[in-house]
């Protein structure tokens, strides 16, 4: 019999809360977390508006924070969501399990580029006359105003790294960057680290944040974001007939992945069974998903085999629900093929509808919405939700809350470029 | 731990490297002891204090893509053309048939890095946005005139997941796809990942590698001012050398290392060649740079394969070059295979090629897996003094005949993260 993986801790970050119980509050009140961007000028950008996190000081979640001094703020979200996950899990400083046995697996993003500085050397390399960059002056310049520390942590493996280093981690530590399926291919390959022996304990999960001008400059070029300038907070309409893109979110969630029997032996409080895991590639085009959703429902049904549960066992789905045009109607279609004439019985909501899209970070946000909706029985809504879109015919928990319990949850994530993962979790049945 | 009667073999190489744009030339260079560092050509590198690395001079992406794919390139960084040309080459030794693939059962594991913008893409974008006052971007410039003036796709040619995306796109591979984005251990996580899942039956063929390429001006100024790069601009070829007392830094190379991973039933049904056999894998943080850490991946990917250490014909290291990393490798090395004797030596190809980043295991691992194919182990490069520190035998000045038939690969970044390797030797 194969190892069977529990959650035991969980974290989070998000522009709806500076903890998992704020964030799962937020969402069940159906709060909105958008709003005009902060962080830097976007007045004239096509997008002015995104969901942040707010008034966010790593100091007061971890005191000896010095480590980040330099990361991104990606980093440091990762950090405060890591302490509360651990601390959740008992796990802080908790000599009694191997800390050799204890990985990390993130899905997450990059840190943030020096955008001012680079675009101000490349303005004064440029030689109108030949019309030309003259390199070697960029890197005199670039040379003497980039800062050293900043520039190493925006490297994609740092975040694990900081995590292992301060939290005592020496288990498999990895990092993935499937885009927006990241955190959540990260929770199913620790899962399956963990059912393969690698590891008993994981910690699992995201941290992103591309609210800044590159960010928002490549989105929008993409002409993925919504632009609805006049009204910020109703931009976010996942499965709406009037939606018209995505809003940026930011944060991180991180889950504490364990061993069964481990969980058990040293009485920790097992929240719910991660049980199905599902990958696949729509290797179709790197700007749009697959008009059918091939990938999005071999995903499903991979977790659904992999979970060995039947299709009615199924109780509620995150959906990826980004809100674009395109997503929301292929994820429709792709859980009708794969739920047939019980789709429309299987509530289906997008929480992206309130926090905002975490791009590599939203799978683990969106695992641990499904956690609490286990442990709840309360599902959060799909706010926004206001004209039916004909292709977009299921129910997607519009605008409430709702009372269910739920065994077993679905969670779907779909990255840019055609990853397509699925996860499973169900409650804890001894 | 679970007993799996599947076993992952390899079948196909790709190689894009700085000694050799197949697996062939790539060996053929090793043998006859061939280095690629050579001076930056590829742009004005005069403001650097490095003008030095493990630069491709003639490649072409278009040579690697049928002519209807060609126009994707516009949309694909230079990390990305090596690791799709990899992706051919490997497909090429494979001499696999495609058609007979199932889509369904064909994974893709990259391991990537962060990619630099080319600065070329925001000339004029910054050209009505930059110019007022030093270090500062006019903000409402750049929403207003500067973001219209930029490609549209800009973003897609520089994210770390279309080295994958793009191979699943052009060989229809619709299984299993990750990018493993952990620096220098990056692609051997990839390979290990992959491994798994062709042992746990969620796939039965793989194009699994890694590739970078951060000779580029911003990828270059960044690595100057964060990593300890070998000063040596007037000495290329003597630059990179792993576990010599007179070493000085690492050397940036670019490259690609790509291999066709299958299930061994697979294999066979195909009647593929088959270089040789993944039979153990270990991955592991080590805190302190002690390389405690090191050797608890190399136990890991030991016990897995059942072997002892002194079974083992040579380690692939990691070889760095700098004067911290190879110190702290050797002692995790010591750790393990300190007690073999004879010895169990080591090869570093990094003296050849420099550190391709993302790409690097897997095209260090290719050196060792053309080894068992020949039976013989090429020598590393500028290994001319001891190092007290690196308590290691280093293989040097000749090829060396195979008398075992297992290679560990080791790779780490230098924050701590490592991952172990056990290949063994097909016959």
């Amino acid at each position: 019999m194969r190892r069977r993986v529990v959650i035991t801790g969980m974290g989070a970050i998000t522009p709806l809360g500076h903890n998992v119980r704020e964030t799962i509050e937020a969402q069940l009140q159906g709060q909105n977390g958008v709003g005009p961007i902060e962080s830097f000028d976007a007045s004239r950008f096509p997008t002015k508006f995104a969901a942040q996190v707010k008034d966010f000081d790593l100091a007061r979640f971890i005191p000896n924070c010095q480590r980040w001094a330099h990361s991104g703020i990606n980093s440091q979200f990762a950090a405060a969501a890591a302490q509360e996950a651990l601390q959740h899990a008992g796990l802080l400083h908790d000599d009694r399990v191997d800390r050799n046995r204890f990985g990390v697996y993130l899905g997450s993003g990059e840190g943030i580029q020096d955008f001012h500085n680079l675009l101000s050397w490349i303005y004064q390399a440029y030689r109108r006359e030949t019309r030309q960059l003259d390199t070697a002056v960029f890197e005199r310049g670039a040379l003497s105003v980039f800062h050293p520390e900043r520039e190493s942590e925006q490297e994609l493996h740092t975040t694990p790294a900081h995590l292992a280093a301060h939290f005592d981690l020496r288990g498999p530590n990895y990092n993935c960057l499937t885009a927006c399926a990241a955190s959540s291919q990260a929770v199913g390959e620790a899962t399956e680290l963990i059912r393969h022996g690698d590891a008993d304990l994981m910690l699992v999960g995201g941290a992103h944040s591309m609210i800044h001008p590159f960010g928002v400059t490549g989105f929008n070029l993409l002409t993925a974001l919504s632009t609805r300038n006049d009204a910020p907070e109703k931009a976010s309409r996942p499965f709406d007939l009037h939606r018209d893109g995505f809003v940026l979110g930011e944060g991180a969630a991180m889950l504490v992945l364990e061993e069964l029997e481990h969980a058990k032996r040293r009485g920790a409080d097992i929240l719910a069974e991660v049980t199905g895991y599902g990958s696949t590639a729509d290797a179709f085009r790197v700007t749009d998903s697959h008009p059918d959703g091939r990938g999005a429902i071999a995903c499903m049904e991979a977790a659904l085999k992999d979970s060995r549960l039947n299709l009615s066992d199924i109780g509620y789905i995150n959906a990826h629900g980004t809100s674009t045009k395109v997503n929301d109607s292929v994820e429709t279609l792709a859980i009708k093929k794969v739920f047939g004439d019980l789709a429309y019985r299987i509530p289906v909501s997008s929480t992206k509808s309130m926090m905002g899209h975490l791009i590599a970070a939203a799978g683990a946000m969106e695992l641990i919405t499904c956690v609490e909706v286990l442990r709840r029985g309360v599902m959060p809504p799909t706010i926004n939700y206001e004209t039916p879109d004909p292709e977009c015919d299921l129910d997607y928990i519009p605008r409430t809350a709702r009372e269910k319990r739920v065994q077993h949850a679905l969670s779907n994530s779909f990255g840019f470029g055609g990853q397509n993962i699925a996860l499973i979790v169900s409650r804890f049945a001894g | 731990m679970s007993a799996s009667p599947r076993r992952a073999v390899i079948t196909g190489i790709g190689i894009i490297s700085p000694i050799g744009l197949d697996a062939a030339s790539y060996w053929r260079s090793l043998l006859e002891g061939r280095s690629g560092i050579r001076p930056i050509q590829a742009f004005d590198a005069s403001g650097l204090p490095v003008r030095i690395a493990g630069e491709i001079p003639h490649f072409n992406a278009k040579d690697y893509l049928e002519k209807e794919q060609r126009k994707s390139l516009r949309v694909m960084a230079r990390t990305i053309q090596l690791a799709v040309a990899g992706a051919q080459r490997a497909l090429d030794d494979g001499k696999v048939d495609k058609s007979k693939l199932d889509p369904t059962r064909f994974g893709v594991e990259f391991g990537a890095g962060l990619i630099a913008t080319e600065l070329n893409d925001l000339i004029e974008a910054a050209c009505v946005s930059a110019n007022c006052q030093p270090g500062r971007v006019d903000l409402e410039k750049w929403g207003e005139q500067g973001i219209p003036l930029i490609q549209p796709l800009w973003m897609l040619k520089y994210l770390p997941n279309m080295l994958a995306c793009h191979i699943s796109i052009l060989h229809d591979a619709r299984g299993p796809n990750n990018s493993i984005t952990e620096s220098d251990v990056a692609s051997l996580l990839a390979l290990g990942e992959a491994y798994r899942i062709l042992l746990r039956d969620q796939a039965d063929f793989f194009l699994v590698g890694g590739a970078e390429s951060k000779i580029n001006p911003l990828s270059m100024v960044r690595q100057c001012l964060f990593e300890c790069l070998s000063r040596r601009n007037d000495e290329p070829t003597r630059a990179c050398r792993p576990f010599d007392r007179g070493r000085d830094g690492l050397v940036l190379g670019e490259g690609a290392g790509v291999f066709v991973v299958e299930d061994l039933e697979h294999a066979r049904r195909r009647g593929a060649h088959i270089y040789a056999e993944i039979v153990g894998f270990g991955a592991a943080f080590d805190p302190g740079m002690r390389g405690d850490g090191l050797a608890r991946a190399i136990r890991a990917a030991l016990t897995e394969a059942g072997i002892e250490p002194h079974e083992v014909d040579h380690i692939n290291a990691h070889g760095l070059s700098t004067p911290e990393s190879d110190a702290w490798e050797a002692r995790g090395l010591h750790e393990i295979f300190g007690d073999c004797s004879p010895p169990v030596p080591v090869f570093a190809a990094k003296s050849y090629i420099g550190n391709l980043g993302a790409g690097g295991s897997t095209t260090e691992l290719a050196a060792s897996v053309l080894a068992m194919s020949k039976g013989l182990v090429p020598p590393t490069l500028n290994y001319e003094q001891a190092d007290p520190d690196c308590p290691v035998v280093v293989l040097s000045q000749q090829p060396r005949p195979m008398t075992r038939p297992y290679v560990v690969k080791v790779s780490f970044t230098q924050m701590g993260q490592c991952a172990a390797m056990v290949v063994r030797q097909w016959n």
